[in-house]
């Protein structure tokens, strides 16, 4: 295992020149449907990728399809661990989302083990605010995403996404605890739905883009 | 120099585990056989690093992990095992988040090794975010000499003044290093040193304006924190201290025993305190090198 001078991993029209492996990106808003479009289309595994997601509000079935709808066959290279529905080829179940221990350990496993198909891999969290709103100490979190989310990436060629819908009751100041994100992350977008089929982009973080594009939906 | 890594797994397979560690130059791995043992090493040794396996004769590995929670919380943890997640018993132990390497996967030794010198090269388990500026923050605070700074006497009196200006029971300026937060001035409280996991300082250095929280017990980053409640800590106001190159290096803070909230003027007036602690610290340090340079020069 070693860092590695990665191509780009290709995020479409929102990063054209694409999107440095190691990225760690904390996606925000407050519209968890132009949350969730932005978050698969960013996670959604190419042909020599693997898509690592911790689902927290959908199915498994239901995350690998909406992977497949934003690049056909990803759904065949993702796994998921879902906090609701059935399991399946590809899908593990999480029994307590706030077994921080177990969910961890499972996460881990996950990445390692599609890290013996390829070495690429693009990891997400959705929703980050679920679990925040699961738990009874933030603090578990922030140590989740340090042991098991952030350390991945570092360690790893990847790309991370971490999705927190700032319309979510967590317990805390929503605003600060973005804030405190922010700086932990290497790229922050913030999602703004402004029409049935569009959202506006606010990016920080990401050289050669635009601070605030708008995308389809 | 070498580090010490603790392993710990069964008499059959801890040697095992401790032949990886000791493949890597700078690790000496320490060897222990139940949970018993370990603790026993932890209390006896320095230790960087714990790698434990999952099935002890006497206990789990998450029974160590407990143990490290318990007493050396920044020494990190990692679970090497054949057992599945699934297969673990989590329910009984709260919350003792550790690495998990699989020890079936082809790779396992070299991402073992990896991985046991990334986490504690970055102190990965800890419970609270870092600033992505951390290194050269921490190098920025470095630069200051603290120790040998005539700075008490001024931040004992500034201090004074901010607990009187916002009537606080307790006002204090605190430096806040990788692992722990230096109370260098406190009006009203006899503290000296925070776990930077426990203060609420953690959070404040990684916001732009000045950070209030009300009331600690209606926040879930704080009302579990037992270190806080013992405190009497209920209500917070922090303030940056920020280099001239734009790193945070301190806080200036107020913490009340009643729910207390800030206006504006008052959020304005706590930066401008921490402007004013960061100041002393500049010119003190200016002074401090300008008398130091003509002695160099004469050498």
């Amino acid at each position: 295992m070693s860092l590695s001078t990665a191509e780009p991993f290709s995020a479409g029209d929102i990063a054209p020149d694409g999107i440095d492996s190691g990225t760690s990106i904390l996606l925000v808003g407050d519209d968890s449907d132009a949350l969730e479009s932005v978050f698969y289309r960013l996670v959604a595994a190419e042909e020599d990728e693997r898509s690592v997601v911790l689902a927290t509000d959908d199915g498994g079935r239901s995350v690998r399809r909406a992977l497949d709808r934003q690049v056909r066959g990803a759904r065949s290279r993702s796994s998921v661990l879902a906090a609701t529905g059935a399991t399946g080829e590809g899908v593990e179940p999480i029994s307590d989302l706030a077994d921080l221990t177990k969910l961890g350990m499972s996460y881990s496993m996950l990445l390692s083990e599609s890290q013996q198909e390829t070495a690429r891999f693009r990891s997400g969290i959705f929703l980050c605010s679920s679990i925040c709103e699961a738990v009874d100490d933030v603090r578990s979190v922030y140590r989740l995403l340090n042991s098991n989310f952030l350390s991945e990436l570092r360690r790893g060629e990847g790309i991370g996404v971490c999705a927190l819908d700032t319309s979510s009751d967590i317990g805390a100041s929503v605003q600060s605890v973005v804030a405190g994100m922010k700086t932990s992350f290497g790229v922050c977008i913030e999602v703004e739905a402004t029409g049935r089929r569009e959202a506006t982009l606010t990016v920080s973080g990401l050289a050669g883009v635009d601070e605030t594009l708008t995308v389809s939906i | 120099m070498s580090r010490t890594i603790l392993c710990v797994d069964n008499a059959d397979r801890v040697s095992s585990v401790a032949a990886a560690i000791d493949a890597e130059e700078t690790f000496e791995a320490v060897e222990a056989t139940t949970v018993e043992a370990a603790r026993t090493a932890l209390d006896e040794r320095a230790v960087v690093c714990v790698v434990t396996g999952y099935e002890l004769d006497d206990g789990s590995g998450l029974e160590i992990a407990r143990a490290i929670r318990e007493t050396a919380p920044q020494t990190p943890c990692v679970l090497f095992t054949d057992v599945s997640p699934g297969a673990i018993d989590t329910a009984s132990f709260e919350e003792v988040l550790l690495e998990y390497i699989n020890r079936d996967l082809p790779d396992a030794r070299d991402r073992l090794t990896y991985v046991v010198d990334d986490v504690i090269n970055h102190s990965a388990q800890v419970g609270f975010l870092k600033p992505d500026d951390e290194e050269e923050r921490l190098d920025a605070l470095a630069s200051y000499d603290i120790d040998e700074l005539p700075i008490q006497e001024s931040f004992d009196r500034l201090t004074d003044l901010i607990a009187s200006h916002f009537g606080t029971a307790i006002a204090f300026i605190g430096l806040v290093e990788a692992e722990a937060e230096d109370i260098v001035a406190c009006h009203g409280g006899d503290w000296d040193r925070l776990t930077r996991e426990d203060t609420i300082c953690t959070h404040s250095m990684l916001q732009e304006d000045v950070m209030v929280v009300e009331d600690i017990r209606e926040d879930k980053r704080f009302s579990e924190n037992p270190h806080l409640s013992n405190l009497g800590i209920r209500s917070y106001a922090g303030a940056n201290m920020t280099t001239p190159d734009g790193h945070v290096i301190g806080q200036v803070c107020l913490i009340d025993d009643v729910v207390r909230t800030y206006d504006a003027e008052e959020r304005r007036e706590l930066q401008q305190f921490a402007e004013t602690a960061m100041e002393v610290l500049e010119l003190r340090q200016s002074v401090l090198e300008s008398r130091a340079a003509p002695a160099e020069v004469g050498q």
